[in-house]
C-alpha cells in the first residue's frame, strides 16, 4: 500500500470513529428529562490546585457582577471567586474550618455574605470581599443549648427586610429567626415526632413564587423530605421526596433545584444526584437520577441512575441558567458546570 | 485530498485529548420483602434511566447483554437463589454488578433462646432469628440482634427430630458502625442417647479489610456426618479484638444476627 492511500484509509477509519465512537464520551451524556436537560462539564474549573486548593466544595452563589463563589472548609482559602468560565478572579477567608453554608443578601444595594461555619458554631455576617459584619454565637436564650457543641448551623436564609432564619442542621434541627441586628426573636423545628418536626434540617430558603407572603422551606434530609412554614414558624406541609437526600433548595425562577447528597437505598455509596421541582413542587426532572414518576399523586422512590457525581452538596443557578455543582467528600473535586440544552 | 485529512486528524486530536471519560451507570434498585422467605419472594427491579436495560441471571453466572432482560418482577422459589443484576445501555459504562441471595425457609423451627442482645439492638426478641424477615445492611432494623459480648449461646429447638445437614446463619457486616462477623462460629447437636450435646461444626473467620461496603454475609455450616435431632445449640464468639486496620484497633466489635436456618 502507499503512504498516501494508508494515510487516507486510516483517517477514513478514524472519521469512521468519530461518527459513532468506539466508546462513548461523557460531554455527549444528556442528564435530566423534559425541559430540564443540561450538557455536564467537569472541567469547568481552571484553578491551579497547588495554588487554590479545596476540600468539601459545600456551597456556591453568584453575585450581581456575574461572579460565583465557592465555599470551601479549606482554609488555605475558604472562599474561591470564579467567572463563569472557570477562572479564578480572587479568594480570601482562612478562618471557617467548618464553612458550610453560603447565602448572598443584597443589602440595600450592597451584596453581603452570611457564612455557616460549623466548626465554630457560628454564623458570620461579611462583606463579599470577607471583612465581617456581624457574628451570631450559639442561641443559648432558646433555652435548648447548654453549649456551642450543640449547635453546629448548616444553613441561612435571609428576608427582605434583613431577618435571619437560621438551621441548626447538624445539631437539635432547630430553625431560629433572628432579626437584623441579630436580635432573637423566635425558634421551631427540632426534633420529634410530628410532622412539623425535623430531622437533618440541611437547608433553609424563601420561597416567593407564589407572591404575598414569602414561605420557608426547610429541608428534612434523613426523612427524605422539605416541610414548608410560615414566616412566623408555623408548619404548613411536607414535600415528599421519596429516596433522595436533599440537601438546601434554591429557588431560581419558577424552579426549586436541590443537591441530593445520596440515595436513600444506596447510602454511603457515592449515590448523588440533582432534582429540579417546579413551582407545584413537582419533581420535573433529576439530573443522573432516575425518571421522575407518580402514582396516584405520590412520588415513586428516586435514585442515581448514572454515576457523575458522588456526593454533591449544592446547586448554583447563574444569570444564563448555567447549573454549578458543589460537592462533599468527593476528593476534593472542583464544581462542574452544566449548561441547558436547547 | 491529503490536505483534507490535516484538520481531521487534529480535531481527533483535540477531540480526544478533552474528553471526559464516558459515565458508568449506577446499579440497578431492587424491591423485594426480604431475602428469607417460606414459600416464594417477588423482586422488582427499576432504573428508569431511557436507553437503558436491566440484564440479571439467576443461575450465579455474570449477567450479559446475550442474557436475560428485565421486564416483569421475578418470583423465587428455589432455596438459594443467587439473582445478579446489570444495567448496559449506550453510550455508558455498564453499572456494577448487583447480587442478592434469596433463602427459603428450612426445617421447622420450634422455639429459639438467646443470650440477652444488647438492650439498644434487642431486635424483635429471639424470634427474630426464625421469622423469615430480613437480609438487609441495615443496623438501626429491628431484624437484627445486636451483641458486643464475649460470647453468644442460641439455642435453637424444632418441631420434631429429623436429620440435619447443615446450619445457616445470617449476619450483618457494617465496619463503619463497628459491626463485625464472628471470629468463630461451633455447632452441637442434642444426642437424646447420650444424653448431652455433641460436637456437629464450627468454623473459624478472619475480618477481611478488602470488604468496605456494609452487606449482609451468610456462612453455612455443613454436618460431616449423619446427625438426627430436634435441638441445635449454636456457640458465637464476636471478634474480641478489632484488627490495627480498623480506628477501633484492639477494642471488641459487635456481632450483629439476623436469622438461622436448620437444613
Amino acid at each position: 500500500m502507499k503512504r498516501r492511500n494508508f494515510i487516507k484509509n486510516t483517517s477514513l477509519g478514524m472519521a469512521a470513529l468519530m461518527v459513532k465512537p468506539g466508546f462513548p464520551f461523557a460531554q455527549d451524556t444528556i442528564l435530566g428529562q423534559g425541559n430540564k436537560r443540561y450538557r455536564i462539564d467537569t472541567h469547568w474549573s481552571h484553578a491551579d490546585v497547588a495554588k487554590y486548593p479545596v476540600n468539601d466544595c459545600h456551597e456556591m452563589v453568584q453575585d450581581k457582577k456575574g461572579r460565583i463563589l465557592l465555599l470551601t472548609n479549606e482554609t488555605h482559602n475558604n472562599v474561591l471567586i470564579y467567572n463563569k468560565k472557570g477562572k479564578i478572579l480572587d479568594s480570601w477567608g482562612h478562618e471557617y474550618p467548618g464553612a458550610h453554608g453560603l447565602t448572598l443578601f443584597d443589602e440595600n444595594g450592597t451584596e453581603v455574605l452570611f457564612i455557616c461555619d460549623n466548626k465554630r458554631h457560628q454564623v458570620i455576617k461579611t462583606t463579599i470581599d470577607g471583612r465581617v459584619l456581624m457574628v451570631l454565637d450559639y442561641p443559648k436564650e432558646t433555652g435548648q443549648y447548654a453549649k456551642a457543641d450543640e449547635y453546629i448551623p448548616t444553613e441561612t436564609a435571609i428576608t427582605p427586610k434583613g431577618d435571619i432564619y437560621v438551621a441548626d442542621g447538624y445539631g437539635k434541627d432547630f430553625i431560629m429567626h433572628y432579626d437584623a441586628s441579630g436580635k432573637l426573636i423566635n425558634y421551631f423545628g427540632g426534633r420529634g415526632t410530628e410532622e412539623k418536626h425535623l430531622l437533618n434540617a440541611h437547608g433553609v430558603c424563601l420561597d416567593f413564587r407564589n407572591g404575598g407572603e414569602p414561605v420557608l422551606i426547610v429541608t428534612s434530609r434523613q426523612q427524605n423530605a422539605f416541610k414548608r412554614y410560615n414566616l412566623a414558624g408555623e408548619f404548613i406541609n411536607t414535600i415528599s421526596l421519596p429516596g433522595a437526600w436533599v440537601c438546601r433548595p434554591v429557588i431560581k425562577g419558577d424552579y426549586l433545584y436541590s443537591a441530593v447528597l445520596q440515595t436513600n437505598s444506596r447510602q454511603w455509596q457515592h449515590s448523588g444526584f440533582v432534582t429540579i421541582l417546579d413551582k407545584d413542587y413537582k419533581v420535573v426532572s433529576n439530573l443522573a437520577g432516575s425518571e421522575p414518576t407518580y402514582a396516584n399523586d405520590k412520588l415513586d422512590e428516586m435514585y442515581q441512575t448514572i454515576k457523575c457525581f458522588s456526593y454533591p452538596h449544592d446547586v448554583c443557578i447563574d444569570d444564563e441558567e448555567n447549573l454549578y455543582i458543589a460537592q462533599w467528600n468527593s476528593d476534593k473535586v472542583y464544581p462542574y458546570k452544566l449548561t441547558p440544552v436547547v | 485530498m491529503k490536505k483534507a485529512f490535516l484538520p481531521i486528524l487534529t480535531f481527533l486530536f483535540f477531540y480526544n485529548c478533552d474528553a471526559q471519560k464516558a459515565f458508568q451507570l449506577a446499579p440497578p434498585m431492587l424491591k423485594y420483602h426480604s431475602v428469607f422467605f417460606k414459600t416464594s419472594e417477588t423482586v422488582s427491579m427499576h432504573f428508569a434511566q431511557p436507553g437503558t436495560k436491566i440484564f440479571f441471571t439467576l443461575n450465579g453466572k455474570e449477567p450479559t447483554q446475550n442474557g436475560s432482560y428485565y421486564n416483569k418482577p421475578i418470583l423465587i422459589q428455589k432455596t438459594f437463589t443467587t439473582l445478579k443484576a446489570k444495567v448496559f445501555g449506550n453510550g455508558f459504562l455498564p453499572s456494577e454488578t448487583v447480587a442478592v441471595t434469596f433463602i427459603k425457609d428450612g426445617l421447622k423451627i420450634k422455639s429459639v433462646q438467646a443470650t440477652k442482645p444488647d438492650e439498644k439492638h434487642p431486635g424483635n426478641g429471639p424470634q427474630t432469628l426464625f421469622d423469615n424477615e430480613g437480609g438487609m445492611p441495615n443496623s438501626q432494623s429491628n431484624n437484627f440482634m445486636g451483641y458486643q459480648t464475649d460470647s453468644v449461646i442460641i439455642n435453637v429447638s424444632l418441631e420434631k427430630k429429623q436429620k440435619i445437614n447443615s446450619v445457616f446463619l445470617d449476619f450483618l457486616r457494617d465496619y463503619g458502625s463497628w459491626v463485625f462477623l464472628p471470629q468463630s462460629i461451633r455447632v452441637y447437636y442434642f444426642d437424646d442417647i447420650k444424653n448431652e450435646f455433641q460436637f456437629l461444626a464450627e468454623k473459624e473467620i478472619a475480618a477481611d479489610s478488602s470488604q468496605q461496603s456494609s452487606a449482609t454475609v451468610f456462612e453455612i455450616l455443613n454436618a460431616n456426618k449423619k446427625v438426627l435431632s430436634n435441638k441445635i445449640k449454636i456457640v458465637l464468639k464476636p471478634l474480641s479484638s478489632i484488627l490495627a486496620w480498623h480506628p477501633g484497633k484492639g477494642q471488641r466489635g459487635w456481632m450483629f444476627i439476623d436469622e438461622i436456618k436448620i437444613y
